[in-house]
């Protein structure tokens, strides 16, 4: 039988009273430290988008060890959670539910457009946290509809904006032709783009659509042959089809001057076109790894963490850190709590900041998008992309 | 344990639960489905509340490919059909989402009696193939309609009853199991009528079925129709949970997995269904806890992601290897073992 009398020993009086210092000990100053920021991530590291996820986790969390090594922000270390999505939309959305779950969450790094709509109701329902993500969507650069997110960069209509502004500056009235994917992402900037080419006295002669990541595309190179443009612009693509276009294009004696957008600009990517890439253009908001402009300390302290190539979603998921950090600095600073109204509302106070060279012009940021970008040309036998613009802003 | 159960009537015979410990564990279930949204965290209720939809689809396929033998790749494009109408309804009428569902259904289930028809001239991967075609004409008319919001899709506001705004996973919780459970215990029921046993008829011998005066055409039909009913409340139910649909919520993929989550779980079985879409949906997300338990943290992450989808894979593969019945086998078995526990094993 269970005697009780001898269950309560001195030893366990004893035992009991050290676990007791022990734990006083430990949540002291536990308590004395203040809350971490935390930072979550639905984030592909598998499927057809981790090559740019493992890249922007690696930006996000270099930056975030550059913010807590230097002590915090405001002696508050950031804590980033990350999750694997796959890019499926509903794997992004467990993710979410499972971090904030687990933490009180202030910012979140998004994978998609498909993610970035979704979760927006529940965003706005919760109203503790501000969003950004690999999502350059149009729809999303709207602060009434989607008040708690922001883009990291131009939205895609505004990439076209920055290409076709450039286009009008070097050869005026010139003839530009739109080469896009049947898909949310292809289509997105080609009705906005195409009335605003028109307004910068550009023709767009030919719109081409193919299905995502075709390959056998003669028939439409014929098509864009026949159209004769100047420019030519893909959008709505990683690499395929571009490279069958090009390589094509240029065999049937095209002189046309092939662009891309964003996603296909890394430097990695678009060497990947072999030597019929050469001079292809596309717009970037932020500069290459190896590019040594002076005033980046950034890109210096980048190449001295990760001597190896970083890819442009690094960069982005680097300025993304930046952005974030800049935000909750701002908000403490103002002495309000970190909610998203007033994260967005620190966000929206950044004007002329600089980003350490990131991006090579001071940004300001009065909406949910960053304007800015500038035009880029493959040298094939530098194996770099090189500057072909200076910095276009389309902040008015 | 349990030993020869006594019946004394032909209803007692039919009867979907025929054991006193089946009905126990049935109310255990039932009790436990009732007390899980208030001890469990919004991250289990998210994934409860999208392993329920997917088991309403996956017991939908069942009823096609498992009980009635016709294999279909529409799945996902008559969830799409589903998922489209309540999310017109509810934006332009703002109908009740009982309403809105029964629609979705409803349309869905047109959507498959057309896709169907080719089913009476060709089987197997032939007919996988025609419903291929559902996906991509699907695609093109949610992509290029205005009334579908094109690329862009449709958003809707949350399902409301009662003056109450579904909007939470607590509270579509309620929303989507119970109606889960209705569907199950419908398609459990179907396969003790008339329906349901033309149904195996014609998967078993399809011109057995009709010299035993089974008319192929309605029934072959009405299975894709009841099939396709399930995939298009699936769908209303996801647009509900997720409040956006687009035409690429639904891709072909989507269909491949419902495929696979029936043949894992187990074809012709109501349990293989249900067991297919929690394994389906679980396993990924618990393979992810079970990483994160494993030291190393954040780096191990980017390491060990691809690492959990390989293992994923190959439990598939290791399942229709060595349990080719699939994961309801499994399940018999363990209650074999348990009904003449502890005197054999």
């Amino acid at each position: 039988m269970f005697d009780r009398k001898s269950f309560v020993t001195r030893r366990s009086v004893m035992s009991l009273a050290a676990g007791a210092a022990l734990a006083a000990g430990l949540t002291i100053p536990a308590q004395a430290q203040q809350e971490d920021i935390v930072v979550g991530g639905s984030i592909p590291m598998t499927g057809v988008f981790a090559f740019a996820g493992v890249g922007i986790n690696a930006g996000m969390s270099d930056y975030f060890k550059i913010v807590n090594d230097a002590g915090g922000v405001n002696g508050r270390k950031i804590k980033f959670v990350i999750e694997d999505t796959g890019y499926k939309v509903d794997v992004s959305v467990a993710a979410f539910k499972k971090i904030t779950s687990q933490d009180k969450v202030n910012l979140y790094y998004g994978d998609s457009t498909g993610f970035a709509k979704t979760i927006n109701p529940e965003l706005d329902r919760n109203g503790q946290i501000m969003m950004a993500g690999a999502s350059f969507a149009t729809e999303l650069n709207d602060p009434k509809k989607y008040p708690h997110q922001f883009l990291v960069g131009p939205d895609y209509t505004e990439m076209f904006g920055i290409l076709l502004n450039h286009i009008a500056k070097e050869k005026p009235g010139a003839k530009v032709a739109f080469v896009y994917s049947d898909s949310e992402f292809g289509r997105d900037p080609i009705e906005s783009s195409e009335a605003l080419a028109k307004k910068l006295g550009l023709s767009v002669p030919v719109k081409i659509m193919t299905a995502p990541g075709s390959v056998d595309v003669s028939t439409e190179v014929i098509k864009l042959r026949r159209a004769a443009p100047d420019y030519t612009i893909f959008h709505g693509y990683i690499l395929a089809p571009i490279p069958e276009f090009v390589q094509q294009g240029k065999q049937m004696g095209m002189t046309t001057k092939w662009m891309g957008t964003f996603w296909t600009m890394d430097s990695s990517t678009v060497m990947k076109m072999g030597e019929a890439g050469d001079g292809f253009m596309g717009v970037m908001p932020y500069r290459y790894y190896y590019d040594d402009a002076a005033n980046s300390p950034m890109l210096q302290k980048i190449r001295q963490m990760r001597p190896e190539y970083q890819s442009t979603a690094y960069m982005q998921g680097f300025l993304t850190a930046m952005l974030f950090t800049e935000s909750a600095k701002r908000t403490l600073a103002a002495g309000k709590p970190l909610n998203g109204g007033n994260l967005k509302a620190a966000l929206n106070s950044i004007k002329n900041f600089d980003t350490g060279g990131i991006i090579g012009t001071p940004i300001t940021i009065g909406g949910n998008s960053i304007p800015v970008g500038r035009v880029y040309k493959a040298d094939m036998k530098a194996q770099k992309m090189v500057p072909a613009s200076d910095w276009i802003s389309l902040a008015k | 344990m349990r030993i020869g159960t006594l019946k004394e009537s032909y209803v007692a015979d039919a009867a979907l639960f025929d054991s006193v410990t089946q009905k126990r564990m049935l109310a255990a279930g039932a009790a436990l489905l009732v007390l899980f949204p208030f001890i469990a965290n919004d991250y289990w209720l998210y994934l409860a509340c999208l392993v329920a939809i997917n088991i309403v689809s996956a017991t939908g396929l069942n009823i096609l490919t498992g009980y009635t033998g016709l294999v279909s790749l529409g799945q996902a494009a008559f969830m799409g059909l589903g998922a489209y109408t309540v999310a017109i309804l509810e934006t332009r009428l703002g109908t009740h989402f009982l309403i809105n569902l029964w629609a979705g259904g409803a349309v869905a289930m047109l959507g498959g009696i057309i896709v169907g028809i080719p089913s009476l001239r060709v089987k197997g991967l032939y007919l996988a193939i025609t419903t291929i075609a559902a996906s991509f004409i699907a695609h093109f008319l949610f992509a290029n309609f205005e009334f579908t919001g094109r690329t862009g899709g449709l958003s809707l506001p949350p399902a409301r009853t009662f003056g109450i705004f579904l909007d939470t996973s607590f509270r579509l919780y309620w929303m989507i199991v119970p109606i889960t459970v209705l569907m199950v215990i419908g398609a459990a029921n179907l396969f003790r009528t008339r329906i349901g046993r033309a149904f195996i008829a014609i998967r078993d011998r399809d011109i057995s079925a009709e010299v035993l005066g089974i008319p192929l055409l309605r029934y072959k039909l009405l299975s894709f129709a009841v099939s396709s009913f399930y995939a298009g409340v699936a769908g209303g139910l996801w647009a509900y949970f997720f409040r956006v649909v687009t035409p690429e919520s639904f891709p072909l993929v989507m269909s491949i997995f419902f495929l696979a989550a029936i043949i894992v779980g187990g074809m012709g079985t109501i349990l293989g269904g249900i067991l297919g879409a929690i394994f389906m949906t679980m396993v990924p997300e618990l393979l992810k806890l079970i990483f994160d338990i494993l030291p190393g943290g954040r780096e191990m992450t980017v390491f060990l992601s691809p690492v959990r989808t390989v293992v994923f894979g190959l439990l598939i593969v290791g399942f229709l290897v060595f349990e080719p019945l699939g994961l309801a086998e499994v399940w018999r078995r363990i209650r074999r073992f348990f009904h003449l526990w502890p005197f054999r094993n």
